[in-house]
C-alpha cells in the first residue's frame, strides 16, 4: 500500500500556516512588481502541483490563464501610457510599458487565486474558525450550524428526488419546476420542524443560560508553534521592508527601470518557497519513516 | 432519596380545554432505569418535559415536580442544564455543530466552563462512550446510531445526575438501538446516573429497565417491568409465483466516488414476480443501494439491471418525510389519484384502515414516527404498484404498527405485486417473506426459503 499521503501544516497550530498564507497574499497584492509577482506565482504553483496534484492544478489554470491573458490585453486600451510603441490599435496606441503592467497584474490574480486554492487544500474550514477567538465567538458556531445544515440539506433534496424518481407508478415525472417547488416545499417544512426541536436541544444544553460562553479549542498553541509563528512574523517583516525598498525604486511608466539588486528579493523568494519545501520534506521524512518501520 | 418526583401534577396545554395529565403522582428513585409506556399522544413528552424547564411546553401546571427534591420551577437555565440532561428523538434535528468535538463542547461552552475542565471532561465522556475513532468526524457524515451516540454524549458530558430521554431510539434500526441502550445502561450503573425513558416500545428495554409506569388516558400507573417481545404472528400465505416478469440484476458493481470502496460488488439477484423477498444484512452493507439501483435511480458503473416492473413500481424510502409533500394528511393521500386511479372514497377506507379518520386535515408532519410511515406505506400502496421497494418498513415502529405492515405487505403481495424490502427486523421477516438473501461484502451470499433460512442459520434462527 502507499504511504498516507502528507499533510503538511497537519501537526502545527493553525495559527501558523494561517499566518504564513495570510502574509504571502497580502505581501503579492501590495508589491505590484514583476519580479515579486513572478516568485509569488512560482511558489504558488509550485506549491499547488505539490499539494492538490496536477491535474486538480491543471483543471485551475484552463481558467486561470485566459483571465490572465485578458487582463493583460485589456491594460493597453484602459491605460495608453508607456514610451515604446508596439502598434495601433485603432486611435489607441499600444505600449510595451502597459502590457507588462497588464501581465503583472494578471499574474498577480493568478497568484493569489493558486495560494488560496493551496491553502484551502491544508487548512480546513473548522481549524481556521477555531482561530476566531474573542469577540467573534458566535461566528465559529453560526458556521458550524451552517456547515452542519447544508450538507444534510442537500443529502436530502437528493433522497426526496431520487425517491420520487423511483415511484414510476405515481404516473409521469412532474415538470422540473413542479418538481422542484414539490422538493423545496418538502426541505422547508422539514427543516422548519427539525428547527423547533433543535431550538429545544440548544436550549436543554444550557443556550442562552446567561453566562459569558467559553470556547473548546481543538489545538493548542505549543512551543513549537510559538517559535515558527516568531520565525515567520521576523521573515514576513524583512521581506516587507524588502519590497518596499524594491518597489519604491521601479517604474513602470515611462520605461521601465530601477530595477533593485537581486538580494532584495531573496527574503521573498524563501517565504514563497517555504510552503513547497515543508511539503516536500514532509513527504520525504514520512515515506522515510514507513521504509524504516518495514 | 427520590430523582424524580411528580407531586399530583396536573397540565393542560395553553388554549386546549382538557388538560393532558391528571393529578398524576410518580416518584422515580436514584439510580432507577425508569420506563415511561403508553401510545403516542398520551402525554409521555409532556411530562418529560415537565422536568425541564426551559423546554417545557406552555400551559397551566398545578403541582409540583421535583428534581432530587428541589422543585424545578426554581432551577435557573444554567442549574438545570447542570442537573437535568435531555435526548430528543430525532437524531438529526438533536445535532447542532459541524463536528463532533465541537457539538461534545457545545454545552459546556454555554455554561462557561473554563477549558481545561472541558477537555477533561469531553476525553473522559468520550473514552467511556468509545467516540474517539470519530471525535474529528464531521457530524452530517455520522450514520443515524453514531449520531444518537453522539447526542447522548453531549448530554452526559454536562455531568448531570438525571437524564430524560424521549423516544431516544424509535428512529434507529435494531443494531444501533441495542448499541445505544447498552451504553445507555452502563451509564446508569456504572455512573450512578437515574435514566428515565419515555417509549413507546418498552419490551425492547425489557433487560434494563427496573421500573415502568404506564400512562393512559392522563393518569399514570406503575406496571411491572416489561418482558420480552412475543413474536409477530405469521401472516399465511404460500408463495404462488405469477412467473416471469420479475426483475434481476447481474454482476452489478457500484461505488459512489472514484476513490471510494466498492459498495456492490459483482452483485446478483433474481427475483421472480409476485415474491416477497426479505433483504437482511448489517448496517452499511448495500441495502438501500442495492434498492435504489434496482429502481433505475442509482446507475451501477458495471453490470445489468433488468427491470420487467419497472413501468409501475414505488419506493419507500428509510425516511418517511421524503415522501410527504403536503399540507393535510387527505392532500397526501390524494397526492397520486390520477395515475393510482384512485379517488375519495378510496382515501377514506386508507385513512381508517390507518386509524386517521380523525386526522385527515392535520399535517403530516404533526403525526408521530410511526404513523408518518404507515401514512407513506399507505400513499404507495394506493397506486398498486406492481413492484414494490421497501427500506427498513418497521423501523420504529411498536408491535402492532408492526403487524399492520405485515398484513399489508401480504395484501399487496395477493394483488399480484412483486415485493422487495431491505430490513433487520428478522421477526418481519419471517411473517412475510417466502425468501430471504443475506448481503455482504456488496453482494448476495445466500438466498433461502425464509423457513429453511433460518433454520439453517446459526445467527438468526
Amino acid at each position: 500500500m502507499a504511504p498516507a499521503r502528507f499533510i503538511p501544516f497537519g501537526t502545527c497550530h493553525a495559527a501558523v500556516p494561517a499566518t504564513l498564507f495570510a502574509g504571502v497574499v497580502a505581501l503579492s497584492m501590495l508589491a505590484v512588481h514583476p519580479v515579486f509577482v513572478g516568485i509569488s506565482l512560482a511558489g504558488a504553483l509550485a506549491f499547488s502541483l505539490a499539494v492538490r496534484g496536477a491535474a486538480a492544478t491543471a483543471r485551475g489554470l484552463v481558467w486561470q490563464l485566459p483571465l490572465l491573458a485578458l487582463v493583460c490585453l485589456l491594460n493597453p486600451l484602459f491605460s495608453a501610457s508607456g514610451s515604446t510603441l508596439l502598434f495601433k490599435l485603432g486611435t489607441r496606441s499600444v505600449y510595451l510599458e502597459s502590457l507588462a503592467y497588464g501581465a503583472t497584474m494578471g499574474a498577480l490574480m493568478v497568484a493569489v487565486v493558486l495560494w488560496f486554492e493551496g491553502a484551502a487544500a491544508v487548512l480546513a474550514q473548522d481549524r481556521l474558525l477555531a482561530l476566531a477567538g474573542g469577540r467573534a465567538r458566535a461566528l465559529p458556531l453560526v458556521t458550524s450550524m451552517a456547515l452542519q445544515l447544508v450538507p444534510q440539506l442537500l443529502g436530502r433534496a437528493r433522497t426526496a428526488r431520487s425517491t420520487l424518481a423511483a415511484c414510476t407508478a405515481a404516473g409521469p415525472r412532474p415538470r422540473l419546476r413542479d418538481e422542484l417547488v414539490r422538493t423545496s416545499t418538502m426541505l422547508l417544512t422539514w427543516s422548519l420542524e427539525d428547527s423547533v426541536e433543535r431550538a429545544d436541544a440548544m436550549r436543554a444544553r444550557g443556550w442562552e443560560s446567561g453566562v459569558p460562553r467559553t470556547q473548546y479549542r481543538p489545538e493548542r498553541l505549543r512551543g513549537c508553534d510559538t517559535a515558527a509563528l516568531a520565525g515567520i512574523a521576523a521573515l514576513l517583516v524583512l521581506c516587507a521592508t524588502c519590497a518596499w525598498a524594491a518597489c519604491s525604486s521601479w517604474r513602470f511608466y515611462p520605461t521601465m527601470r530601477g530595477l533593485a539588486p537581486w538580494w532584495l528579493y531573496l527574503p521573498f523568494a524563501l517565504l514563497a518557497a517555504l510552503p513547497v519545501m515543508t511539503m516536500v520534506t514532509g513527504t520525504f521524512v514520512t515515506i522515510c519513516h514507513e521504509g524504516g518501520c518495514r | 432519596m427520590s430523582a424524580l418526583e411528580l407531586d399530583r401534577v396536573s397540565f393542560a396545554y395553553a388554549g386546549a380545554d382538557a388538560p393532558v395529565l391528571r393529578e398524576v403522582s410518580l416518584v422515580v428513585p436514584e439510580g432507577a432505569f425508569a420506563l415511561f409506556a403508553g401510545a403516542t399522544g398520551s402525554g409521555k413528552s409532556t411530562l418529560l418535559r415537565l422536568a425541564k424547564p426551559e423546554i417545557s411546553p406552555a400551559g397551566a401546571l398545578e403541582g409540583g415536580v421535583r428534581v432530587f427534591g428541589e422543585d424545578v420551577r426554581a432551577f435557573d437555565p444554567q442549574a438545570s442544564a447542570h442537573a437535568v440532561g435531555y435526548v430528543f428523538q430525532n437524531p438529526d434535528a438533536q445535532v447542532v455543530c459541524d463536528t463532533v468535538w465541537h457539538e461534545m463542547a457545545f454545552g459546556l461552552e454555554n455554561l462557561g466552563v473554563p477549558e481545561p475542565e472541558m477537555r477533561r471532561r469531553v476525553a473522559e465522556t468520550c473514552n467511556f462512550l468509545g467516540i474517539e475513532p470519530w471525535f474529528r468526524a464531521r457530524t452530517a457524515e455520522l450514520s443515524g446510531g453514531q449520531r444518537q451516540i453522539l447526542a447522548l454524549a453531549s448530554a452526559l458530558v454536562m455531568r448531570p445526575r438525571l437524564l430524560l430521554l424521549d423516544e431516544p431510539t424509535s428512529m434507529l434500526d435494531p443494531l444501533a438501538e441495542k448499541n445505544f441502550l447498552a451504553l445507555l445502561f452502563r451509564a446508569n450503573r456504572e455512573l450512578n446516573i437515574t435514566v428515565v425513558v419515555a417509549t413507546h416500545t418498552p419490551e425492547t428495554m425489557a433487560d434494563y429497565a427496573t421500573c415502568a409506569f404506564e400512562l393512559a388516558d392522563g393518569s399514570v400507573r406503575p406496571v411491572d417491568p416489561p418482558r420480552a417481545p412475543e413474536m409477530l404472528t405469521k401472516v399465511p400465505v404460500t408463495f404462488v409465483s405469477t412467473g416471469g416478469g420479475g426483475a434481476g440484476m447481474r454482476d452489478v458493481w457500484l461505488r459512489y466516488d472514484r476513490d471510494a470502496r466498492w459498495v456492490l460488488r459483482g452483485l446478483g439477484l433474481e427475483l421472480s414476480g409476485g415474491e416477497v423477498r426479505a433483504l437482511v444484512g448489517s448496517n452499511g452493507c448495500g441495502k438501500s443501494t442495492l434498492l435504489s439501483v434496482l429502481a433505475g435511480v442509482l446507475r451501477p458503473q458495471r453490470g445489468r439491471v433488468r427491470n420487467a416492473l419497472a413501468a409501475s413500481q414505488a419506493l419507500l424510502p428509510q425516511s418517511p418525510k421524503a415522501l410527504l409533500a403536503h399540507e393535510t394528511v387527505r392532500a397526501e393521500l390524494m397526492e397520486w389519484s390520477r395515475a393510482g386511479g384512485y379517488g375519495e372514497a378510496e382515501v377514506a377506507a386508507a385513512l381508517e384502515r390507518l386509524g386517521l379518520a380523525d386526522a385527515a386535515e392535520r399535517h403530516p408532519h404533526d403525526l408521530s414516527g410511526g404513523q408518518q410511515q404507515l401514512l407513506a406505506l399507505e400513499k404507495l400502496l394506493l397506486v398498486r404498484p406492481r413492484l414494490l421497494l421497501l427500506d427498513e418498513p418497521t423501523k420504529g415502529l411498536d408491535r402492532s404498527a408492526r403487524e399492520r405492515v405485515a398484513r399489508r405487505v401480504a395484501e399487496a403481495r395477493s394483488d399480484g405485486a412483486t415485493v422487495l424490502l431491505a430490513t433487520h427486523d428478522l421477526e418481519f421477516v419471517r411473517a412475510v417473506a417466502d425468501n430471504v438473501s443475506l448481503m455482504f461484502d456488496g453482494a448476495i451470499t445466500v438466498t433461502e426459503p425464509t423457513d429453511e433460512f433460518f433454520s439453517n442459520s446459526w445467527l438468526y434462527s
